[in-house]
């Protein structure tokens, strides 16, 4: 019988430059942990992590579309299931809307309304953390920016006004409030808000 | 051979004529029975090359088109893998290679008589699909699964110029859909199809076209349509199309404006004509209204691809029950435990059941589907032998009674969603369940793992699993310890493929020479370090040794330096050339540079 003793650690700095902050997630120290049932526990770093750079966008174009949670290929779906996801959940409520549901009283398609989810990102100018809210579960603007407001901390009250943009399929920034509710949940990808100057 | 009468074996088989000896091999078709032979001898090697009609390269390259032809003179049927299995999953960057254009222009000069080309994940470009429409006078089948890098003006030139072509199947190619004009360009004297699949197309084909194409074809057996057919158009094809054995739905809802009963009249009619039909796809937003209209068909169906049918159907599994002759059933997870237990107690032929995520980003359950429903599917389908599952939950106990239920399983498949996820129950390692499963399952061939798991578990599979040929592990194992378990224990292993687990170089380069028993290993994310890399390819010039590393070269990076991704596999035909900029192959001369980017290209894919 093998045994290995191992000391895996992660590279320190070197000469050449190499950073440790280059290292992308999945990388790990492991340390031999023994806990109460003197059952072997591997410890490892999170593997999800929510960096700031991601909340600005610019790490955008190094994670794969669709990998929701920031980790590349997992869970192993192929593109084609990866992109009929994003668009049963991307219509309104699953979508059946056009269908006459015969005898079933409105259940089918998407059915089950609280788990037809749409997380879109929000950014509110000056801070420098997004978040992710689920769309669904609000049934109107003034729902959500009330929401968005508090999410972020602020209030009206403390003089800061702020208007909610949000940007389009097509990829243009609009302000929201122009079309019917259904139509916004429908198109939008993300969303900011930001100071409204005219206040 | 060992059947052979007794008084065979007084003849000096040596001193049959090739000519006969091709006669007797030409009985022998399986790759693996010609490889065989063509060990014996000399001359059985030389009567069973000139002879040898298909060709099936598990690896493009593991060789190259000129040894291939250089040993084999009269191919008629050819069959190549590219990528391997994780750039499904974009793990392999774009770019990495397995083009098939050095493949088609060798083959056109050498194999004038060409008949079968089946391609998986690799890059074809229209240049290829012109070529092999002008080369090959009697093509007649196309398979590209999982290929990307050609436009719809490839498939004009496959449509206008291959006279016998019986095969057209698009698999779930990434095509670029320019104009769905294409499928006019069969003319009308074409009348040979057998198989025509376009489902993986996003636009609209000609539906004239596609209408007057099926109606002239006789023979067609399997049609799978893409998506851009709606509901409504099915009767009109279906007419022209009743000898049908496999049929593709495209979208089944339709436009607002139809009269939503007589769409359903018009399609169950059209199915009620169609005798021979075993196996159902495609059914795209599936309206719930709509599914009804299989119930002609569904007690004979063989098949069922319910995967893409993203919108929820009530008691799915109530509907899927009544199709008792069911082999094989792909399906959502909108089916739930309840429905599965219904399939379990009517299904009684079921072989293979994949369970695919409606909604795999989902933070939580989004359905109702738990280890539950596989338990009873594995308890109450005897036949049950291929499994593909994923889930967010699952239990020691739960698979250990798979285990028991099943011991002729040969492809069992676990996805449970959140990395690392222990048994609820317990909170232990998934290691005895999964233990129980290589130890009760002696004919298991593939194996997928999920949930948390220790070096124990790779133990167990290293003991037992000695017919596993392919294994997939991600996020588990403790340490060295578990990859030297499988690589020293697996005999049958051929593909190993890990991500995102803990090991290293001492068991890799403990287990080196296996690696050469093996088409190939993939690492990504694991903690094998530049050094270790380069230490293999010296040890094992006939392995190409691939770093795979979008962070630059490795020389900026101390050798000890994890890379990112590691390819390994056996070759005949040496390093490649065609390597992009992130790829490192390593040379086992140790005196010439460590490694080198292929800076000679071939010719464009």
């Amino acid at each position: 019988m093998m045994e290995l003793q191992l000391g895996l650690a992660l590279c320190g700095n070197s000469a050449k430059g190499y950073n440790l902050d280059d290292f992308k997630i999945g990388s790990f120290e492991i340390l031999d942990v023994q806990d109460e049932n003197n059952v072997q526990v591997l410890q490892t770093l999170p593997l999800l992590v929510w960096d700031k750079d991601d909340a600005d966008g610019h790490n955008e174009s190094q994670r794969k579309d669709g990998d929701e949670n920031g980790m590349v290929g997992w869970p192993p779906v192929n593109a084609l299931r990866k992109k009929l996801c994003h668009q049963s959940r991307h219509r309104p409520y699953g979508g059946v809307m056009n269908y006459v549901t015969v005898k079933n009283g409105g259940v089918g398609g998407g059915g089950r309304g609280s788990n037809c989810y749409k997380y879109v990102k929000v950014k509110m100018e000056g801070i420098g953390i997004a978040r992710k809210i689920d769309l669904s579960s609000f049934q109107s603007y003034g729902t959500l920016t009330d929401t968005l407001i508090s999410m972020f901390g602020k209030s009206r009250e403390n003089g800061d006004v702020y208007k909610l943009t949000y940007q389009d399929k097509e990829g243009d920034w609009l302000l929201a409030g122009d079309v019917p509710w259904r139509t916004f949940v429908g198109s939008v990808q993300r969303l900011k808000l930001i100071r409204d100057e005219d206040y | 051979m060992s059947t052979l009468a007794p008084h065979f074996r007084t003849v000096m088989v040596n001193t049959l004529p090739l000519e006969v000896l091709e006669h007797i091999f030409s009985s022998i078709t399986t790759d693996k029975d010609r490889n065989s032979i063509s060990l014996v001898s000399k001359t059985w090697n030389e009567a069973e090359r000139c002879c040898r009609k298909n060709v099936f390269i598990g690896n493009c390259y593991a060789v190259s088109p000129s040894i291939l032809i250089r040993r084999f003179p009269d191919i008629r049927s050819v069959n190549i893998k590219g990528k391997p299995h994780f750039a499904d999953f974009d793990l392999v960057p774009e770019g990495w290679g397995a083009y098939f254009y050095p493949w088609v222009v060798t083959m056109a000069t050498a194999y004038p008589f060409l008949e079968e080309i089946r391609l998986k994940r690799m890059v074809v470009c229209d240049e290829s699909l012109e070529l092999i429409s002008k080369s090959f006078k009697n093509f007649k089948v196309l398979v590209l699964q999982s290929c990307e890098g050609f436009t719809t003006d490839g498939l004009a030139a496959i449509a206008a110029n291959c006279r016998n072509l019986r095969e057209l199947d698009l698999g779930e190619s990434e095509v670029e859909d320019l104009s769905g004009h294409w499928l006019s360009h069969f003319p009308d004297s074409c009348t040979s199809l057998v198989s025509l699949n376009i489902a993986c197309l996003a636009s609209e084909v000609s539906f004239s076209a596609l209408e007057r194409l099926v109606a002239r074809s006789p023979h067609l057996r399997t049609l799978r349509l893409n998506r851009a057919v709606s509901i409504e158009k099915l009767p009109k094809l279906l007419r022209h199309a009743s000898q049908l054995v496999e049929f593709g739905t495209g979208s089944y809802s339709a436009d607002t404006q139809a009269d939503v009963s007589e769409v359903f009249v018009n399609v169950s009619q059209a199915f009620s004509g169609c005798n021979k039909l075993k196996g159902l796809s495609g059914f795209w937003e599936a309206a719930p209204a709509y599914f009804p209209t299989i119930y002609p068909v569904h007690s004979k169906l063989t098949s069922l691809n319910l995967s893409y049918a993203t919108v929820e159907i009530p008691d799915l599994g109530k509907l899927i029950s009544h199709c008792h002759n069911l082999q094989r059933l792909w399906v959502l997870d909108y089916v739930e435990d309840s429905g599965l237990e219904e399939i379990a107690n009517s299904c009684k032929e079921l072989q293979e059941l994949r369970v695919f995520p409606s909604d795999p980003f989902a933070p939580g359950p989004n359905v109702s589907l738990t280890e539950q429903g596989l338990v009873a599917v594995s308890v109450g389908c005897p036949k049950l032998q291929s499994v593909l599952y994923f889930c967010r939950q699952m239990t020691n106990d739960a698979l250990v009674t798979i285990a028991r239920n099943r011991p002729y399983m040969i492809r069992f498949r676990l996805c449970i969603i959140e990395p690392q996820t222990p048994d609820y129950s317990t909170l232990e390692p998934l290691d005895t369940g999964f233990g129980a499963i290589v130890q009760h399952c002696k004919e298991l061939r593939r194996l997928s793992l999920s949930g948390l798991l220790t070096d124990r578990v790779f133990e167990y599979i290293g003991v037992h699993a000695k017919k596993l040929e392919m294994l997939s592990l991600a996020f588990a194992g403790d340490s060295d310890l578990g990859l030297h378990y499988v690589l020293s224990g697996c005999e049958s292993l051929r593909k190993l493929e890990i991500r995102d687990c803990p090991f290293g170089d001492e068991a890799l380069l403990a287990n080196a020479a296996k690696l050469e028993t093996m088409r190939s290993l993939w690492m990504s994310n694991c903690s094998v370090s530049f050094e270790a890399c380069k230490l293999l390819a010296q040890k094992l010039p006939g392995l190409n040794v691939e770093v795979i590393d979008e962070r630059g070269h490795p020389d900026t990076r101390p050798e000890s330096c994890p890379v990112e991704k590691l390819y390994v596999y056996r070759t005949v035909s040496g390093r490649r050339f065609d390597t992009p900029g992130f790829v490192w192959i390593i040379d086992e001369d140790p005196s010439s540079t460590p490694y080198s980017n292929g800076n000679r290209s071939l010719a464009s894919a």
